[in-house]
Formats: C-alpha cells, structure tokens, sequence
C-alpha cells in the first residue's frame, strides 16, 4: 500500500469541505472493506483518504408510514440485518443483508460504501432497485435525491458528483400487500459472491398478479429492471407456466456480462430460472416439482 | 505520509501509539503490539486468518487500518485465553479436533466468539454459516463444527 | 500391551500453544537487522530476457541487495533434472517465473523497488497446450530439448487376451485439473549467515533434510554449512516438499548481505510460486465378464509438468499403475508420457498422482457396473486384493481393509435403502455414488532407503525428548510419536517432548511424505522407546535388585511384578542410571529400514512396507435448471491399520474429503494467454464451511505387521475416492456422466442439454 494521509471529518460538512476542496486526489473510505482491497494491490492510489468512520449521524435507521425507510449511508450489513424496522417492514433488505458476504464483513462494510463502490458482484444494489429505493447526496450546494438507477452507472461507476458525499438510503413505504423477494444465486456453495441475482416485488389479488417489479443484478454490469418480464406478469393469473415465461422473458431483456465466473449465456440462463422461482414462491407455487 | 497518535485498547491493555495513516490492522498487531497470533493468509478479505474482534464484533483485521481501532476495543486470540484461563472455545478445539496446523486456529475462534456471543446454541447449520467467512485447509471443518458446538454446550453449563 | 495412551483420540501436543496463538510460525520470527524480501516475476509465459537495469531499485533508499539470475550460482538445482537456477537466466518459462529480488529494510521499500527494475524481454511462441507439446512445430521450453520429460511403459500379462475374455469392454478419456494444495500459511522463510559463514534457515518445510540438500545444490555450497530449522507449519500437502522456490531465494539474499533476510509470500506470490497438482489427459480402457472381474485394463497419459521437471515425473508413475495393485488385475498396460510447457511448474500434491487415476478407474467401474447390471460395491469386491497377496507389480500386501472399509461406507450412507427408492423426478434429484483407492505408506526411492531414525532420550526426570528429522506439518505427526513413547515408556503423554526438526541435531530423515512418518517414523519410536525401556529397566534392576524382566513401568513408576513394596519413580531411576554410567544418560538410537525394494527398471517390485485403503460412498443433489451440485452425504472409511489417535485419523480423513470436494466441484485454476488469472483466494475458491455437509468419517484397523502397533499411513488415501463419488453420484442423479474435472455448473447443464437432445433424436 502506499502511503496516504488520513483525514477523520467530524462532521457531514466537514467531510464535504474537505472531498471539495481535495478533488480527485481523496477517496472516502466508509467500512473500507472494498477499498482496502483495491489501495493494498496498489490498483487504487489516493494522496488522501477521507475517513467518515465518525460520522455517527449517518448510521441511523428509521421508518415512518410516510416516508418509509430511511438508512445512514454508514450503516453496516450486520445493522441492517439486525433491524427491527428493516425486519419489519423490508424483510427482503434484511435478508439480503443477513447472509451477504460474509460475517466479518458484514460487521465493518456498509451499505453506502458498497453502493459508492458499485461492484457488480453484490446484492444490495439489486435489492434496493426493487424496492425504489433512492440516494440522498449531500454536496456543499445542499442535498438532491437521485433514483438508485440514476446514482449506479457502470462497473464500479455511480453519478456521485466529485464533492458529494451518500448521505442516505431512502426507500418508499411498500405498498400494502406487497412482497418482496431476494434471490442471490451463488455459482457454487463455495462462492460468496453471487453471479446472478434477482429481487422481485409483487403487488396481488389473489392468483392475478397486479404490479411486478424484477431487478437483475450481479449478471449485469449494473442492476436493471426487467421491465418486458414486469409487464408481462401484470394482470396474469400467475401459473408455473406464467411464471416460467417470465423468467424466459427476462432472461432475453437484459445484457449479460461475461467474465470467469460465468460466460453471458450461462447468466442469462441462471437469471431466468431464479426469476421463475421467485416468482413462483411470490404466487406459492412449488417449482420444485417439474422440470422446466 | 501522515502518522497518527491512536488510543485502542488491545486484549485490556490501553496502547497509545503513533502509526502511519497505511498500517494494517493486522500488521499493528503483529509487528507493533507483536501479537502474531493473529495470521495473516490471504489479501482478498477471504481467509479470515487475522480475524479479530472490535468491540466485541468479529472483523478481518486485514481489512481494517490501525487508525480505524482508534478509541475502540481490540480483542485478539491472545486477548481469548491464556495458560490456565483458557476460553471454552479454546478448550473445546483442542479436545474435539478442532485444529491440525493451527495457522487458521485464531481466526476460527474470534469468529466462533463472535457467533456465540450472538446466539448461545447454534444449529450445526448456523455454526457453518457462523464460520464462512474463514478457510481451512486441514480439518474439513468436521472437527471445528463440533468445537464449536461443544463450546456452547459447555458455556450452558452441561 | 495395555496402551493408555495409544489409540486414545488425545489432544495433539501442539495444541496448546496453537489455541492460544503463540505457536510460531516462520513468518513470525524476528531478528535483530532482519531485511524483508520481495521478488519480481516475469510477466510472460515464454520470453527471452534482454536487458535488466536495476540501478534505480539500487539506489531507493533502504534497498540493501538486488539480485538478478547473472548473480545467482551457476550450478543447477532439481529433483531428478538439474535444470533451474535460483533466479531465471537467459529466458523465463512461465509466467510469474521469478527474475529477480530485492531485500530491504521494510517490506514496502522491497516492493517500492521492484517497480524500479527495468527489464526487457523478448516475447518468445509460448507453448500452453500439452496436447501441442510433442508436435514438431511446437516451441521448445527447454532449448535443444524435446518436450518430453519421461515416458513411461508398462505392461503385464496379455492386454489383448483379457479384452478378449471380457463381456464387456468400456473404454473414456478424462480429463483432470491441476490442484493448488492451499495450506493456510503461505511460504516463508528466514535465513541468516552468522559469523562464521554458516547459513540458518528457519523455513515451512516438509522436510528439513530435502531441504537441506536442494539448498546445498541450489547455492552451490557444502550441506554442512547449513542449518535448516523447521518452524511450525501451517499445513503443506506435497507443496513443500522440494518444489517451491522461496526458501532458496531468501537464503541466496542472506549470503549476499549477511544479514538476516525474512521472505514471506503473500498469498498472489504463493500462487504464482507454490506447486500444483500434475494435470493429465487419461485414456482408459477396461475389460469385465458378467460377474465383474476386470479381465484387462489398458491406460494412455499425457501429463503436464509445466515448465520444470521437479517430482511430476514421479507423480505420472504413480498415476500410471498405484490403482493396478488394488485389485487382483493380471493384464495391464499403461503408456504415459510427461511433456514440458510454458505453465507453472506441476508436482506434489496429497495423493501424488493417485487422485487422477482414481477419478478414471472409479468413474470407469461405475459405468461398467451399470452396464452389467451390478452393483459398484460388488465389483470392487470382486476385485479387491486381499492380505498375502502380492499384486501385477510385485506389491506384498500385508493388511489390506479395503473389504471392511466398503462394507462400512456403504451401510454408513444407507446405500441399499436409497438404492431402491423410487428415482427424483422433480427439478432437484438426488443420486448415490462410491469409489474406492488405495495409497502406499512409505516408498522406497530415494538411494534406495526409505527408513528413519529416531534419537530418544529420557532425562534425570525420567521425561523423554525424542529427536527425529520427520516433520509435522499439521497432520499430527509429532502426537503420534510422542504417543507411542508414552505407552512404551509407561509415562504421561506430556512427559514427552518432541523437538524440532533440526538438521545441525536431528537425525536424518526424508521427512514428511509418501504417507512414510506414522510407519517408519513410528516404528522407529517404537523400537527406541523399547531400548530405552531396557536401559531404564536393567537400572531399576540394579536399584531394587530385582530381575529387569520381573520389572515394568507404569505410569512412570518401576515396579516388581512381584514384590509389592520393590519401587522406584523413574527419576529416581533415571538419575541412578547417570550416576552409574559414568554420568552417561538414558540415549538410545533407533533406525528402522523396512523391508521394501526399489522398483526394477520395469516399475516392478514391493516398494512399501504397507499400503492404506479408503473407500468413500456420497449423496448429491443436482439442481437440473442451475447446474449446481450439492454434496448432502459423506462417508468415508480409512484402513489406517491401526489408529494411533482416532481423532487425528478423523482429521486426516475429514480435511481429505473436503480437499476432494474442492477438486471436484469448488477449485477451478484459471489461465488467459497462460497467466494465472484467480491466484487469490475470492477467485480461486476452496471449500467453506457452509460449502460442505456433515462428514462422517471412520476407521478400518487392518493390523498391518511391518507398521508400529500395526499402524500405517492415514494421510493420503482419503483424498482418493472424493470425486470420482461425486462424479458417478451425479450420473446417478441425472444420467450425466462427467469425465472432465471441474464438475461446473456449465458443465451439468450442457451434459442434461445433450441428454434431452439426445433423447429426442
């Protein structure tokens, strides 16, 4: 690693002083989990890094029926897991955040930083997508809110502007009756990072499917919402069958990536058995019993 | 290069101790403090060799700055047990085949506190998901599981 | 004997320290001036070398030596082919072939100066393809060399004859990958010249006497002007044997600045300079009547060795005709042939070889057996050797479980019952598979001796020190021994010391591989442990004036077997003894030889004084729409003769099977334009906790004569029947047949496309 100087912001505004003031020589380093990585193989080289570790403000967790959910950008996998408001009212975020990774990880990484370092191969971005989420990011002229799909722009690339800092994680209450469902698709047991995944959020009369919401990610460079798929299901009586050509659906929607990990067709084919089977499980259908 | 005075307390001991902005966790630790019971086998976050707790969680110590432990709590295997005081977890690996070469031995434990501090009786399934996060070349994991579980029925008292 | 101590799953002496994290590895050794090295790698697979400038790396401040091939021994290093330098000169043969290091005051000032090493190379044609290797055309790794390393033939009996009376005859290639062995401890050593001009080595070794001798070679320089000291070990399984290039790099930067130079791979350098398993393209072609007896088998290799020699063309041997001896075969042929290529190089690897021809010849008797409408297990049966037999290629068996370790995985897994369950149908199904293997414990190669010596001696406390170049890497070895002692001298298990192996004052010995330590290495406990006993005995004698044979000790105390009051604590004894030799303490020696042979130039003769058996049965769940393959069972038996400690056995046999596992379905090495592209740990990934069910594991004691307390190797045998169960459980479960390793999910759902379309056709 080389050397660096190290700055620990007392404050939000301190904190963006200092990132407006030092440019693109500062990096900021939430957990670090991801930077770190990149700064000891010598791939990521800051002059400064720009601790927000004391940030304490941006570690909190709150819901309320009209804004829905609000998380500090500091709040690590392990808070989100554990949350009573998360547990509550977006089982599907606590779950995700409950076995991504790995324990070690989860207890230092947060959700901010990972969204800042928007490495495909994670699940909350996905997650969130789904969910509508938002990100709030303060600057020195104030805070604008962007839709998590205008903050994520490429591999490893967000629209965080070079003063701004990821103050929060907004997402929406959810609609009455919906839910949520997460899909991380490891390529083996041994992986920990998922190849593929997929959430789903489902508004339903019954066997009618109303509103669908599919985001896939991990296969994508960014998480995309499979909008073919969302509205083929909507206003079907959801079947294996349906349900099936959904995932066929989405599967033919988006451009999958292709690395060692998995060629595109090899994506492009997990990501539609996993849409199948979450929307199945969303109807209560068993796809476990037939064959595709 | 920026050098910082850190306040961390290691095992129960307060250290002040100027390190620069770079040092590791890890390499504090084990060349500062000398604490190389902590291991370091792998730069990707994966092995979980160096895992240590802060404040009472379990991190990968090589994923994390000296700087960062600045006015936190380190507990390290050494922190665990030692001579006759030993952890039940440190008792239990060795009584139930829980190490053969021992380098991933620490790692293992502080992950195994953390899992324990958490949920006092694990299923065998959460024990291996309670672990994912450290390698192990020698035991197949068999042996550490059932460390680990015999731990836990130890600190209950049976 | 009443044995309190042997056959007891007791702690392993290096427990203590290991779980309270003072056990101390090489990488947490300090000396007073020590430098840390850093090594820089060629980045082609094939390059001439043109210029090196490293002036700049010089003149960093704190660099204190950079060295280049050009400063490095002329004289060559290698196991049976001298063919390496300790830095690459002339050209580099693979990529990440190490050209030149840097010892500094600091690590980070050793890796600053890499970057300020200027080098030019000169692209050369790479040969990656093995299958190319032996065209005329195909670039020549080694120059004015061909690309052969070794060429192997063997044949007995008549092939041809035994197809003939076969029923059957089923003839696949396989294809088997290169394992990385993943010790947790990455390599590292620290060398030191003192004074004098003598070199320490403090290194992660298998054996400090190989690596003693490859030094001596490596830096051109008498062995006894070097001292190796093993430090704990975190685990080697074959990867520090010999192969492995650190340890020589560290000590050659040692002599050049005299003073201490500590290197310590971080795991990318491990990777790039460790040793992997020998890779092989395996024909095979077997013969069976109805009932299962194999008629004939008939087997081609084309194994990579990469760019070096090293021990691969041992591991191609073994590949080549281990499994023959398992079974009652009398027709055999194998024809292998080893080829260079510009790849790491290949070589040790837990099951040397075995591993390969296991995956063949167990997917091979699956088939078969499915096709004559028998059952796997029946078939090795049939087959298997038995005790007092001797095998096609001259092996004596002594001990043989084989039978009992099939007889206890297949009722362990409930083979009958789900057996005749009705079939999955629905998008995950189920399916069972077996293998079995078998492993030497101990070989007859090197200078036609394979024996160890062991120097014990108990002091005035009546406390034992045993000293033996064998060496712990993990596995336990160190435990066995004190536990035999124990027994034998009738005191507690920490009553023995076992010292570290020490070349300046251990005896000689080939150390740890093979599966020799617990057969020769115990026996030759045993046989010190028992002189020593006399000794103590003909003391207490002289002290109680009792007989020495109306004498025993028991829990270190001599006692008369019949005079109750005629006892001595053995201090006491031991004290006595000093006092009436002139001063001269309890010091035994031991060598224990086995009575083995050097295969003949035919690779025939009993090369082990004992062979181990396993056999492993598994349940898998395909998920036909994923390609993902879970493991839900495990048994695996090992005939290890005799447990000297269950719960190491278990160990071995657990930390074996999940290896396997690994091999099998986790562990895929990756290479574009020939360079490693997952050296690292979140790439290249090896088996998790939660990646593995619950194992069961257990014990076959078949008593073998030639082993102390007739105990053999537990080591190696387990790693063999891993995949070739997986593999012939997922035929099971699908109808797809497997033959290329990794077993991915690409590969399970192109097998099922094929199968559907097959079935439409």
């Amino acid at each position: 690693m080389r050397d660096f100087d190290f700055l620990k912001p007392a404050t939000l505004a301190e904190a963006i002083a200092m990132r407006s003031s030092l440019g693109e020589e500062a990096c900021l380093f939430a957990g670090g989990t991801a930077l770190l990585l990149g700064m000891r193989q010598r791939l990521v080289n800051p002059k400064t890094v720009i601790a927000l570790g004391g940030l304490a403000d941006l570690r909190a967790i709150a819901f309320d029926s009209q804004h829905g959910l609000r998380v500090g950008a500091l709040a690590r996998h392990t808070d989100l897991a554990r949350s009573p408001e998360l547990r509550t009212h977006t089982p599907m975020l606590a779950h995700m955040a409950a076995r991504m990774a790995n324990p070690q990880v989860r207890n230092q990484g947060t959700l901010g930083g990972n969204l800042c370092y928007a490495d495909p191969a994670t699940d909350p971005p996905t997650a969130l997508m789904a969910l509508r989420a938002s990100v709030v990011l303060a600057g020195p002229d104030g805070e604008r809110t962007l839709a998590i799909e205008d903050f994520l722009v490429d591999y490893y690339a967000t629209a965080l502007g070079a003063s701004e800092i990821l103050k929060e994680i907004r997402v929406p209450p959810p609609a009455p009756g919906s839910r949520g469902i997460y899909v991380r698709h490891l390529r083996t047991a041994a992986e920990h990072r998922p190849v593929a995944n997929l959430a789903l959020v489902v508004e339903r009369k019954g066997a009618v499917c109303t509103r669908a919401r599919l985001v896939v990610g991990a296969a994508t460079a960014v998480p995309c919402i499979a909008a073919k798929a969302g509205e083929y299901l909507t206003g079907k009586t959801v079947t294996l069958e349906v349900a099936a050509e959904a995932g066929r659906r989405l599967a033919q929607e988006i451009t999958p990536i292709s690395d060692l990990r998995g060629d595109g067709a090899f994506r492009r084919a997990i990501v539609g058995v996993i849409a199948k089977r979450a929307v199945a499980e969303a109807f209560g259908l068993d796809w476990k019993g037939a064959q595709a | 290069m920026s050098k910082h005075v850190i306040n961390v307390t290691v095992n129960g001991e307060a250290h002040a101790v100027e390190v620069p902005a770079k040092r590791l966790l890890a390499d504090f630790l084990r060349d500062d403090l000398l604490l190389t019971g902590t291991k370091r086998g792998c730069e990707t976050g994966t092995c979980g060799a160096c895992s240590v707790l802060i404040d009472g969680e379990v991190v990968k110590s090589c994923l994390n700055l000296a700087v960062q432990a600045d006015g936190r709590s380190v507990t390290t295997v050494e922190g665990l047990g030692q001579g006759t005081n030993l952890h039940p977890l440190q008792t239990s690996f060795m009584e139930q085949g829980g190490l053969q070469c021992g380098y991933c031995t620490p790692g293992f434990l502080m992950a195994a506190h953390d899992l324990l501090s958490r949920n006092p009786s694990p299923s065998e399934e959460e024990i291996r998901e309670g672990l994912s996060g450290n390698l192990c070349r020698c035991t197949g994991y068999q042996g550490i599981v059932d460390s680990v579980k015999n731990a836990a029925e130890k600190m209950h008292g049976r | 004997m009443n044995s309190p101590i042997v056959g007891k799953a007791v702690p392993q002496v290096t427990a203590l320290e290991k779980i309270q994290g003072r056990a101390i590895y090489t990488g947490d050794l300090k000396q007073p001036g020590m430098l840390h090295a850093k090594v820089l790698r060629g980045p082609y697979p094939h390059a001439r070398i043109v210029r090196i400038d490293t002036s700049q790396a010089v003149a960093l401040p704190g660099v204190k030596a950079v060295v280049t091939g050009a400063d490095t021994p002329t004289r060559l290093w290698g196991v049976a082919h001298k063919q390496q330098r300790i830095l690459a000169t002339g050209k580099v043969r693979f990529a990440g072939e190490e050209v030149a290091a840097v010892a500094a005051i600091s690590e980070d000032i050793a890796r600053d100066a890499l970057d300020l090493i200027e080098i030019e190379y000169e692209e050369l044609p790479a040969l990656l393809d093995p299958a190319r290797a032996l065209e005329a055309e195909a670039p020549q790794v080694h120059d004015g060399h061909d690309n052969r390393v070794k060429e192997i033939r063997i044949a007995r009996g008549d092939v041809e004859a035994g197809f003939a009376a076969a029923d059957l005859v089923h003839e696949a290639t396989y294809e088997l990958h290169s394992q990385y062995p993943g010790y947790m401890e990455p390599m590292a050593t620290l060398a030191s010249v003192d004074g004098n001009g003598r070199l320490t080595v403090w290194t992660s070794t298998q054996s400090v006497f190989l690596a003693r001798a490859r030094l001596a070679e490596a830096l051109d320089r008498p062995v006894s002007s070097i001292r190796v000291i093993q430090a704990m070990v975190g685990g080697g399984f074959g990867g520090k044997i010999v192969e492995e290039r650190s340890s020589l790099i560290a000590a050659f930067l040692a002599t050049r600045v005299n003073r201490p130079v500590r290197l310590v791979n971080n795991r990318l350098e491990d990777f790039q300079s460790g040793c992997f398993s020998v890779p092989c393209r395996l024909w095979l072609k077997m013969g069976m009547t109805k009932d299962g007896t194999i008629t004939a088998k008939d087997v081609r290799i084309l194994a990579n060795s990469g760019a070096y020699a090293g021990l691969a063309p041992e591991v191609m041997l073994v590949t080549a005709m281990r499994s023959d001896n398992m079974h009652r075969l009398e027709n055999v042929r194998s024809a292998a042939d080893l080829v260079y290529t510009n790849t790491m190089p290949r070589g040790a690897f837990r099951g040397f070889g075995g591993t390969q021809m296991a995956f063949a010849l167990n997917s091979h008797l699956s088939v078969m057996a499915d096709k004559l409408g028998l059952d796997p297990f029946e078939v090795h049966r049939r087959n298997a050797i038995r005790a007092g037999e001797t095998s096609v290629h001259g092996w004596q068996f002594g001990s043989t479980g084989l039978r009992e370790c099939l007889d206890q995985v297949q009722a362990g897994i409930g083979w009958e019952a789900k057996r005749r369950r009705p079939k999955d149908t629905g998008v995950r199904q189920r399916g069972l598979g077996m293998a079995a293997a078998m492993h030497v414990s101990g070989n007859r190669t090197l200078g036609n001796w394979d024996g160890s010596t062991v120097v014990l001696r108990v002091n005035e406390d009546g406390r034992a020190f045993i000293a033996s170049g064998e060496s712990d890497m993990g596995q336990g070895a160190n435990t066995m021994m004190a536990q035999i002692c124990a027994d034998e001298l009738g005191i507690p298990l920490s009553h023995v010391t076992v010292l570290p192996p020490d070349t300046d004052t251990s005896p000689f010995a080939l150390g740890s591989l093979a599966s020799r330590v617990t057969i020769n290495g115990g026996k030759a406990v045993l046989q010190a442990a028992q002189q020593a006993k006399t000794q103590i005995l003909d003391a207490a004698s002289g002290l109680l004036g009792c007989p020495a044979d109306d004498l025993e000790i028991d829990q270190g105390v001599v006692r008369s077997r019949t005079k109750s009051n005629a006892t001595a604590a053995l201090p006491q004894v031991c004290r006595y003894h000093v006092f009436r030799h002139g001063g001269e303490g309890i010091l035994v020696r031991a060598t224990y030889d086995p009575p083995t042979k050097m295969m003949d130039a035919d690779h025939y003769g009993n090369i082990a004084p004992g062979y181990s058996f396993a056999a492993q049965a598994v349940e898998v769940e395909v998920d036909t729409e994923t390609g993902q393959v879970t493991l839900l069972n495990s048994c695996l038996a090992d005939d290890c003769g005799k447990a000297i400690n269950p719960m190491a056995v278990h160990g071995q046999t657990n930390g074996a099977a999940v290896q396997a596992i690994g091999w099998a379905l986790y562990e895929h090495l990756q290479f574009e334009d020939g360079r490693l592209a997952n050296g690292n740990f979140a790439d290249y990934t090896m088996p998790t906790a939660d990646s593995v069910p619950h194992l069961q594991a257990s014990i076959v004691e078949s008593n073998e004569p030639n082993g102390p307390l007739g105990a053999k190797g537990a080591s190696e045998t387990a790693i063999l029947p891993g995949a070739p169960a997986i593999a012939n459980a997922i035929e099971d479960a699908i109808g797809v047949r497997i033959t290329e390793l990794p077993i991915t999910p690409e590969k399970i759902l192109a097998g099922l496309r094929a199968k559907r379309e097959g079935g439409h056709a």
